[in-house]
């Protein structure tokens, strides 16, 4: 069929009113791709029967657009909701692989940060033992190198007059030196070279005032003190002695328990 | 389209409501934004095409409630499909029409259409249907249906029956008692007529 027998069919015609049967349809649709110049021909034909359609239109009632609208944009949700679980059903068979890899991915890191994290809490552990002990140390010493140079302090001060407590027949190796600072009476001992008190028992320091003994306060010499202590203060003292007394001192010396003692 | 209140409803449905716009979409920009899903051209699609298609369906279905239910259904129709139009193969109306006309014929087959024109025949069918003739004033105002009146009465009828209530030459042949050839050549006549009408 040439192109002008087409025209005078009326197949177009009958394709544009949708009234066409199969096989003319598809004799329509394959001469249109043959003359492409005919669509234009379909095209008027279209709009003279759509404007006819226009003429003889009816205005539906007014409450149908609002009833259209709702139900098709209330639709359009609802087929996104529809789409929705078959989509995720999809994935459930495309995707299991990449969901495994990683969860193995995961896994082995969780075991990984598991061990490390168990190796990095032991040496933080013992790290801190060793802090500990570290800091407990550098504690005594510092207490100790304290106890030293107040000791240092002491025996070199220029106002200190060493005087030497010798052992008494009773204690012949007992010696005890005190330092007496001339310019405020302050007196302080050295025990260090007393023997440890008895249980129930503590050396006592006296000076001897104006004949009479003067309670000069008691000596610590339990183990880890043996440090210059400070005593009880004299202005003045014909000499020093120390007697063993019962723990927390006597008002008077018991002078058969003297130990050491030295004349000024 | 202006979409100027959009209210939620408790079910979650939007209200829309749609004032009249004036712009103006050319059928390549249309066709685009429908593809596209895009609410206001479908909105104005309803304006500008829902009066033609309610014309056709109730023209076939003959009754307001009916013909309203029809007219959603193809809209629903057009809006969820409007993937399948191809416009190679004709104009967006034309594949409108189609789908109207076909719900339109579907319906009218259905038991429950026929039950309920069974009643309608019994009340004021008459006048139900005289309330509807040519309402549609856009296109009276170009003048276009006093035009139309130069169409003489059988070419009017042929292009009715074809093309408003989809039937075939040999429908139209059996129904009008005319041979198939008159029907022919009086539906190619009839077209040429209504070109030389609305494309002077």
């Amino acid at each position: 069929m040439n192109k002008e027998e087409f025209i005078s069919s009326g197949l177009l015609e009958l394709y544009a009113m949708r009234i066409s049967s199969p096989e003319e349809t598809q004799i329509v649709e394959e001469t249109l791709k043959q003359f492409p110049e005919l669509k234009q021909e379909l095209e008027d034909i279209e709009i003279s029967l759509e404007e006819y359609a226009q003429v003889n239109a009816i205005e539906p009632p007014a409450s149908a657009k609002e009833k259209i609208i709702s139900r098709v944009f209330a639709e359009g949700a609802n087929e996104e909701n529809k789409t929705a679980p078959v989509i995720s059903i999809n994935k459930k068979t495309a995707i299991p692989m990449f969901y495994k890899w990683i969860a193995a991915a995961a896994l082995i890191l969780l075991i990984g940060s598991i061990i490390v994290n168990y190796s990095y809490y032991e040496k933080y552990h013992d790290a801190k033992q060793e802090l500990i002990t570290a800091q407990r140390t550098i504690e005594q010493q510092q207490k100790s190198n304290q106890a030293m140079n107040q000791d240092m302090e002491i025996v070199t001060n220029k106002y200190a007059e060493p005087v030497l407590l010798k052992g008494t027949p009773k204690a012949p190796d007992a010696v005890a030196k005190i330092f007496w600072m001339k310019n405020t009476g302050d007196v302080y001992i050295n025990p260090t070279n007393l023997p440890q008190a008895p249980a129930g028992k503590q050396y006592q320091l006296w000076g001897i005032v104006d004949g009479k003994p003067v309670d000069g306060g008691m000596i610590r010499t339990e183990k880890g003190t043996y440090h210059i202590q400070k005593m009880k203060s004299f202005g003045k003292a014909d000499a020093f002695a120390i007697t063993l007394e019962k723990a927390g001192g006597s008002p008077t010396p018991t002078m058969s328990e003297m130990v050491v003692i030295a004349k000024m | 389209m202006v979409i100027i209140l959009s209210l939620f409803l408790n079910d979650h449905v939007p209200t829309i409501i749609f004032l009249p716009d004036t712009t103006k979409y050319n059928e390549e920009e249309l066709i685009a934004l429908l593809k596209g899903g895009d609410e206001s051209a479908f909105a104005y699609l309803y304006d500008n095409y829902s009066a033609a298609l309610y014309g056709i369906i109730y023209r076939i279905i003959n009754n307001n409630q009916v013909a309203e239910d029809v007219l959603q259904e193809a809209f629903v129709k057009i809006w969820n499909n409007f993937s399948s139009y191809n416009a190679s193969k004709g104009r967006l109306f034309t594949w409108m029409v189609n789908i109207a006309r076909n719900l339109s014929i579907d319906t009218t087959r259905g038991k429950s259409y026929k039950q309920q024109m069974k009643i309608q025949s019994n009340e004021n069918a008459v006048t139900n249907a005289s309330n509807h003739i040519n309402e549609n004033d856009r296109f009276d105002s170009l003048g276009l249906r006093q035009q139309l009146s130069a169409l003489k009465e059988d070419q009017k009828q042929i292009i009715d029956l074809a093309y408003f209530e989809g039937f075939t030459q040999n429908e139209i042949s059996q129904k009008l008692g005319i041979p198939l050839g008159t029907v022919k050549t009086r539906m190619r006549t009839a077209i040429l007529e209504l070109k030389k009408i609305l494309q002077p």
